[in-house]
């Protein structure tokens, strides 16, 4: 699908307007249609294949979330563009902060080049966590290994998971209060 | 830190895809929240207004009573129509300015009155006097008019949050100060200017604050 001319536009227009009906075939060719639009918006604001990805899924959601602002009728394409930068620019501070956390330490590579100086504390340490993770109800698991090990956000989480945002926060707060009990306690004998 | 591929995302949402009720323009939505607060103020005034309040203000010696009131009114508008533009995504941001001039108009005209007030040597001058009343006067009646005022505007889950608090909460105060005129049978001294003023502020900042609990940011 080619931007800049009426026709994309006009046909995303429509694919938008059908998807607000309860048409899941016209939705998932207007999200395929748009992403393409906001990779682009997103390549202008933001470095790194990562962090472009990431703002397109994050403006996905929220087309997702915000899909009844749009009013049939008017073109799609400013709609769209403010979402795409709105969440191009989050990202872009979200990796400005973590840029600002983390330092650079010389003495890393040392310890960390090679992979096998590490491994036995590694393999604890996956160990220890497995062990933790067994603990956990099904419903704290999963908000864990979303949330955390797989980094999503909360919105992506409970698309994923089914378990709304406000059970996703409670079960995440409970499983990591239960493992510092855990760790605090240290392994059994 | 890019989690599913973009396309299994797009599937997931895909499926669903359930229908929305599409929200009215921005324009109908904000003309249906000012006729619903002129309604609201017209009615409170016809029923507890003091009688004499705009009368008594316009003889105490202000000259510019009936261009304070038309800024004030049209301030409120302007941020209520402001609001609900910047809540949809793709608006015009020129929004957000377009109630500062009647903003600075009300102010300007305002002082104007007050040191006329002064000059002609009426009541006031810098005490605080009613100034207190005004201030819980302007709050509790900001929060009748945001309560409704908010609850519309986080219907479109506002992407940007903060310019549509900043503009619902002037637009709530500057409706309260309007309505206060007609409660309010002295002449505004240079205080209590400052004091509505300050209590304005004070109203856009705390749903500014509250912006991510109460206007349901996506």
């Amino acid at each position: 699908m080619h931007w800049g001319g009426n026709g994309a536009d006009g046909e995303l227009t429509e694919l938008l307007a059908r998807a607000q009906t309860g048409d899941a075939d016209a939705y998932r060719r207007f999200l395929r249609g748009a992403a393409p639009f906001i990779r682009a918006v997103a390549r202008r604001r933001l470095r790194g294949d990562e962090a472009v990805e990431d703002a397109v899924q994050e403006a996905l959601l929220t087309v997702h979330r915000v899909r009844h602002t749009y009013e049939p009728g008017r073109p799609v394409e400013p709609w769209l563009a403010a979402i795409a930068v709105r969440r191009a620019i989050d990202i872009a501070r979200r990796g400005g902060r973590v840029g600002r956390r983390e330092v650079h330490d010389e003495a890393a590579y040392e310890t960390f080049a090679d992979p096998r100086t590490n491994a036995v504390e590694r393999n604890d340490d996956a160990r220890e966590l497995r062990r933790m993770m067994d603990e956990l109800s099904p419903g704290q698991k999963e908000a864990i290994e979303l949330l955390k090990m797989r980094e999503m956000s909360l919105a992506e989480a409970s698309t994923a998971s089914g378990q709304s945002v406000a059970s996703l926060k409670v079960n995440v707060h409970r499983a990591i209060k239960r493992m510092r009990l855990m760790l605090a306690k240290g392994p059994p004998e | 830190m890019t989690k599913l591929p973009t396309d299994l995302l797009i599937e997931s949402l895909a499926a669903q895809a359930g229908p929305v009720t599409p929200l009215a323009s921005p324009l109908r939505r904000a003309l249906a929240a000012v006729a619903a607060l002129g309604l609201a103020i017209g009615a409170a005034v016809l029923l507890f207004a003091f009688p004499d309040s705009i009368a008594a203000q316009a003889a105490d010696g202000r000259g510019t009573l009936g261009f304070e009131l038309a800024s004030m009114a049209v301030t409120a508008v302007l941020a209520i129509f402001g609001a609900f533009h910047l809540a949809v995504p793709g608006r015009s941001r020129a929004w957000a300015y377009a109630p500062l001039a009647p903003f600075a108009a009300w102010f300007l005209l305002s002082g104007v009155g007050s040191y006329r007030v002064l000059a002609n040597g009426g009541h006031g001058g810098w005490e605080l006097g009613e100034s207190v009343r005004c201030l819980r006067f302007i709050l509790m009646v900001s929060a009748i008019v945001a309560t409704p005022l908010i609850w519309r505007l986080s219907r479109a889950r506002p992407i940007t949050p903060g310019p549509v608090a900043w503009l619902g909460g002037l637009g709530a105060g500057a409706a309260s100060a309007f309505a206060l005129h007609f409660f309010h049978p002295f002449a505004i001294t240079f205080v209590d200017l400052g004091v509505h003023l300050l209590t304005i502020l004070l109203v856009a900042a705390i749903i500014r604050l509250l912006d991510r609990r109460v206007l349901r940011p996506a």
